[in-house]
């Protein structure tokens, strides 16, 4: 395990994934228990950050620079360069981590397991960050539908309150630090980091406008950062193995280990844990056991709804990192991996996927709150062989009219996988239209 | 100082002003609709988009890199951003619609989603003519809409509280009104309720939308979607004209335009004054706009035989010097008014002096905890203020009681009041003043006992000062005609009313709602010279200038300083 | 979630309605009370501890009326209009009365390609109401939902906000059903992560109510 996996080359196209073994999720019995959670190591990361002096809070910060740690969220931004952003300690101002479990991208389920398994790596995590930016609390925004494993942490945390981890005076040291969880009701809007914090405030989840980025005015107006449940899970292994380990293991500019989630048409669909830059056709064929029933691949989405899907003969070569994602015509998202079989009709797809985005749209600006809604009935109006020619370049157009323009990502996400979908399978679509705009219905 | 450039313009700037704002102050238009200077910034219509660059910095020495030309060059910005939140910095480069293509597409774009869901009823809205998203719809919105699908269904005439309607579907989501109750009057009566397409603002269930402030979501509301329900098709904007004016309903002096079809005055808004009221008007100050048109007096009267019998003005005052002339000075009671200018009451002082009368006073009109601390005060009046600063007081009950029961009022001079609705005195008690001479604007109950009885013009009939409670002094236009037109009115009248819309629909010598009155600056010098005093007619303006010149409490208070915002006069100590 | 492009109407909310539950019935108790302090103290502002106050009343009341928001608002000394806007922002707030069981099926991406429509036709023909009602006997509604982040065990729904029930097929509906008319709701299930399988042999934890693994989901028959 000390080894660095796919180190030299930083490619994850060798077979040594093979021999990985596991670490956000190592294989350890009932390790979401405290006990057994600092039975195996569990918390010395916390410790040695809060007790031995070479682990000032700065140098905590430069190891999760050093690491090459990418958020887990979708955005991908380095973690370290993020933490930097925070501005010196002011008497008086309250600094807040909201921790970011929203986990409503479609196709992504694994922060969840992290809940189930192992929250305590979460809750080291979040504490080692709170050291490193000197937090005064923690607010972990859990989505209201993960109401049992809300209630399992709820527990877990007060035994950790009780032990001294967290709170008042963690581990006997003059650091003091709160974890609340905060517990959603229902809107994809509040995975946005800052609609989430608009959440966390009480107030409809309406993002905002930025800057100021939350780094300078977050949670009541107080310098917060925002990450994810996974991304702060990987700061007691940086701290613990140290940085170079974890920037030696798998994608070079993407590295760490990270939890691909393979949901859809695959014999074997799960959460597992790999190093980044796996090969995708490994992680359908040799990871999930191939496309189901024997069929033949369509399409995947590498990432959660909102990136954009590469079709079948697009993936050779491709491995699941930033850089060769990107490269290929899609994003790393959240690694939520969606599997399409042969026989899937793209147009209801992207119908049911444009009817999420106009339901999650939390209205606060225009061109999502409209352009969401226009777009569904447009495909819907395709798919129903309604649809013409011109309706295609519409959607298209409409894309362009929501992309960048408005308050937060959500139209940006609701347009990639419009534009991705039609021009990469757009044979289907037009093949749906009526060939006159003309033709009467 | 620093400096930006906005579509190849340079412009000096000083402080962190956002860019909208900027921009809207020097003339430089830009379709905007959420944003309003008083309220928080939420960039959420997109409509004020622009691309922003900063200057290309040498990264060794900091400095701004130049092409061959010498001129900076700019690093764009990947995405337009909205003006309203972008804060200025020095350097700063802008492209409007006006430079920048891809600014004029992302207009017409945002336009185009805006009016998808937005019901073509233009026709029939109030909004209509003054309406933010049909001028920059006309403006800078695409031709047609490619939108061929069920527009969203939403509530409409939802009556949210006594004096706002709501149109759900017009409703653009800016968001100006619940911030306007969450920020502004603080009553929280609004919010926003569903999500997405489905949003629109609400009152949460069994609540009534009853903000003492309410109406002013109307005024702020960029369409038709907040209408009142009391100007509900009552007029189209452009039928009607305004006048610059302040509201005569409390001791606030907040400033207001008076909108007047045919001589009726048919509604009341606010007009901005940083000083006072920024954009703001009380519903309280709106509601009275009836009494302007409604139990007018129908020209001056005498009493006669037969009770008050209509006469013409120079019989009125020929009556009213020979009464006057016929009481001893000194038993004259002068009652000043806080609801009539400072002119008028000054001339009355003046008036009463010349005879070897006392000063007069006035009856106060206090409602104690009518008050907010804001734009609503304890005083009902518009100028107590003012008479303070000219010496006329508070009236003495107790003191003009001793004196009528000793027989020592032989005359009244009631200006523009009602000193027995007020009960100042009682119905019985003012039929024992041998003479009762009364200056009105509405029918009421001291008419009953007036010798000669002489219409007042109002305030949106005159030229005139007032001073607000806390010494802000201000003057007013004539809103609407009176009949026998004075000539100062009829100069007024000319440059008072904004006629924006060039409208043929009203007519100010309509002659059907003319009312028959004068203002009290006419008719006081007429009564002085029947009673042998050699008085000039002089105008508002004039009379005001003399004030200005002579009473130290009205120092600078001169219409040419007055202008539009009024002006602060300096506090008075002690006064005589 | 029905189909709202097809009839986009958003009706008025009644602006005065009759009180579902009685001035007695309408009070925290000492101990919710409390615990309503705890949510505040939590958050340097009361307006922040809406959320779980209205999680804690619909809890306590099933649902959130107009009264119940109310009460959650007036508790914390915030103003009902933040409540109200909050309550209607987040859909897992009910704002009308739901049947004994919300059956909440996902038919969203994975779900939607694993049969998640399926399911809820089969749920519909079974207790022979359409999605988004509730069957008379106010026992069952069904709602077809957004994603609910269990795309590894697709297709699948959530029991009103609690527990999830994972590779659902029609016979296990068949045995939902049966046990929610018996009283009797599903346990908390634990899907095992395939990697555990082949190191653990099975689930790691041991206190794990029960267990499914992700199986190779159906194809569906039905997208929408």
């Amino acid at each position: 395990m000390e080894m660095a996996l796919f180190g030299d080359n930083g490619s994850g196209k060798t077979d040594a994934w093979r021999s990985y073994e596991r670490v956000l999720l190592p294989p350890v019995r009932d390790l979401h228990r405290f006990d057994t959670y600092v039975g195996h190591g569990g918390y010395e990361a916390l410790r040695a950050v809060l007790t031995r002096e070479e682990w000032t809070p700065g140098k905590v910060i430069e190891a999760t620079k050093a690491s090459g740690l990418r958020g887990r969220g979708g955005a991908g931004f380095p973690t370290g360069l993020k933490w930097s952003f925070m501005p010196p300690v002011e008497p008086g101002k309250p600094r807040y981590i909201a921790c970011n479990g929203d986990e409503s991208e479609p196709g992504t389920f694994k922060d969840r397991q992290l809940m189930e398994y192992n929250p305590h790596l979460v809750f080291e995590g979040i504490l080692i960050a709170a050291w490193a930016m000197q937090i005064d609390a923690t607010y972990l925004y859990v989505r209201g539908e993960y109401a049992d494993w809300i209630r399992h942490m709820e527990s877990e945390l007060a035994m950790l309150y009780d032990k001294g981890y967290a709170g008042k005076r963690i581990l006997g040291t003059d650091f003091s630090s709160d974890i609340v969880i905060h517990k959603g009701a229902g809107a994809y809007i509040c995975g946005e980091e800052t609609s989430l914090l608009e959440s966390v405030e009480g107030k409809r989840a309406y993002p905002r406008i930025k800057p100021p980025f939350p780094a300078q005015k977050g949670l009541w107006g107080c310098p917060t950062t925002v990450n994810n449940v996974e991304t702060l899970a990987c700061a007691p292994l940086i701290i613990n193995r140290g940085a170079e380990w974890f920037a030696g293991v798998g994608a070079e500019k993407h590295p760490g280990p990270v939890l691909y989630g393979i949901s859809g048409h695959v014999e074997r669909p799960g959460v597992y844990e790999y190093p980044t830059g796996m090969l995708i056709t490994d992680l359908i064929e040799k990871v999930a056991g191939g496309v189901r029933g024997g069929k033949k691949l369509k399409a995947i989405v590498p990432g959660g709804a909102s990136v954009p899907v590469l079709r079948a003969d697009m993936i050779e070569g491709v491995t699941m990192d930033a850089e060769s994602l990107r490269e290929a015509g899609s994003m790393m998202g959240t690694a939520g991996m969606l599997v399409m079989d042969e026989d899937t009709d793209m147009v209801k797809f992207l119908r049911r996927v444009t009817r999420f985005y106009h339901h999650e749209s939390c209205g606060q600006c225009t061109p999502c709150r409209e352009g969401t809604g226009w777009i569904e009935n447009l495909v819907t109006r395709i798919d129903e062989g309604q649809g013409t020619l011109r309706d295609l370049d519409i959607l298209l157009e409409l894309c362009d009219q929501m992309e960048g323009r408005t308050v937060c990502a959500l139209a940006d996400a609701a347009a990639w996988p419009v534009r991705n979908t039609i021009q990469r399978f757009r044979e289907e679509f037009e093949a749906k239209c009526r060939q006159s705009i003309y033709a009467v219905a | 100082m620093p400096k930006i450039t906005i579509d190849n313009k340079a412009y000096a700037f000083e402080g962190q002003p956002k860019l909208l704002q900027f921009c809207l102050d020097h003339g430089v238009e830009l379709p905007h609709f959420c944003y309003h200077p008083a309220l928080s910034v939420p960039a959420n219509c997109r409509q004020c988009l622009v691309e922003v660059g900063m200057p290309v910095r040498d990264r060794e020495t900091g400095e701004i890199a130049r092409n061959d030309d010498g001129e900076p060059i700019i690093r764009w910005g990947p995405k337009m951003t909205t003006s309203c939140s972008v804060d200025m910095a020095d350097g700063m480069a802008v492209r409007t619609h006006r430079s920048s293509e891809l600014v004029e597409q992302a207009q017409k774009d945002n336009l185009e989603f805006l009016l998808i869901n937005h019901p073509l009823d233009c026709p029939i809205c109030d909004q209509a003519g003054h309406c933010p998203l049909q001028n920059q719809t006309y403006k800078y919105g695409p031709e047609g809409s490619r939108f061929e699908f069920r527009k969203v269904q939403k509530p409409k005439k939802v009556v949210l509280g006594p004096r706002v309607m709501l149109d759900g579907e017009r409703c653009i989501n800016c968001t100006r009104c619940t911030r306007f109750t969450d920020e502004v009057s603080k009553s929280h009566q609004l919010t926003i309720i569903e999500r997405g397409v489905k949003n629109y603002p609400m009152t949460p269930p069994g609540e009534v939308f009853d903000d003492p402030y309410s109406m002013n979501v109307i005024d702020i509301c960029p369409v038709g979607a907040l209408t009142s329900i009391d100007f509900r098709f009552r007029a189209r904007i452009w039928e009607m004209s305004s006048a610059p004016s302040i509201t005569v309903t409390n001791a606030r002096g907040a400033n207001c335009s008076y909108w007047v079809r045919d001589n009726l005055v048919l509604r009341i808004t606010p007009r901005a004054n940083p000083h006072i009221n920024d954009y703001w008007l009380p519903d309280e100050d709106r509601a009275t706009y009836p009494r302007f048109n409604e139990q007018r007096p129908d020209g001056p009267r005498i009493r006669g035989d037969e009770g008050l019998q209509p006469a013409d003005w120079e019989t009125a005052y020929a009556r009213a010097s020979e009464l006057l002339g016929a009481a001893d000075g000194s038993n004259i009671l002068f009652l000043g008014s806080p609801y009539a200018t400072v002119e008028d009451n000054y001339l009355l002082c003046k008036l009463a002096a010349a005879l070897g009368a006392s000063p007069p006073a006035y009856i106060p009109h206090i409602e104690p905890g009518a008050g907010d601390g804001w734009l609503i005060t304890d005083d009902k009046t518009p100028n107590a203020e003012g008479c303070r600063r000219l010496g006329v007081h508070p009236v003495d009950p107790a003191l003009v009681r001793a004196r009528l029961e000793a027989g020592e009022i032989a005359a009244l001079y009631a200006l523009e009041d009602d000193p027995v609705a007020s009960g100042l005195f009682q119905r019985e008690e003012i039929q024992d003043i041998p003479v009762v001479l009364h200056t009105y604007h509405t029918t009421n109950e001291t008419l009953a006992a007036a010798d000669v009885a002489l219409p007042a013009a109002m305030v949106v009939e005159t030229v005139g000062s007032y001073v607000s409670e806390d010494g802000h002094a201000q003057r007013v236009w004539p809103a609407k005609a009176i009949r026998g037109v004075n000539r100062t009115l009829r100069m007024e009248m000319g440059v008072s009313r904004l006629d924006s819309h060039g409208t043929p629909f009203d007519r100010w010598h309509n002659a059907a709602n003319q009312v028959h009155c004068k203002p009290s600056w006419e008719m006081l010098p007429n009564i002085a010279r029947g009673l042998g005093l050699e008085w000039a007619d002089a105008s508002p303006k004039e009379i005001m200038r003399e004030i200005a010149q002579h009473i130290g409490a009205f120092e600078g208070a001169t219409y040419e300083n007055m202008g539009s915002s009024g002006v602060r006069l300096t506090e008075i100590g002690t006064l005589a | 979630m029905s189909d709202f492009i097809k009839h986009p109407v958003v009706s008025l909310p009644d602006r005065a309605p009759e009180p579902v539950f009685s001035k007695k019935e309408l009070v925290f108790t000492e101990a919710e009370k409390e615990q309503i302090e705890t949510f505040r103290a939590q958050y340097p502002t009361p307006e922040s501890a809406v959320m779980k106050t209205l999680w804690l009343a619909q809890e306590k009341f099933g649902f959130l009326p107009p009264e119940v928001i109310r009460l959650a608002a007036d508790t914390l000394g915030i103003p009902f209009s933040l409540a109200y806007g909050v309550a209607t922002f987040y859909t897992q707030y009910y704002k009308a009365q739901q049947g004994k069981y919300v059956l909440d099926v996902c038919t969203c991406f994975s779900c939607q390609l694993c049969g998640g429509y399926d399911m809820v036709r089969y749920l519909e023909e079974k207790l022979d109401i359409r999605e988004g009602e509730t069957t008379e006997d106010g026992l069952f509604t069904i709602q077809g939902v957004e994603c609910l982040g269990a795309c590894g065990t697709a297709p699948m729904l959530q029991v009103t906000n609690g527990p999830y029930v994972h590779n659902l097929s029609r016979e296990k509906l068949d045995a939902l059903i049966d046990a929610l008319k018996a009283g009797k709701k599903p346990p908390f299930v634990s899907v095992t992560l395939p990697q555990d399988e082949d190191d653990l042999g099975g689930n790691r934890r041991s206190d794990a109510e029960a267990t499914e693994v992700g199986q190779t989901p159906p194809a569906a028959e039905t997208f929408e």
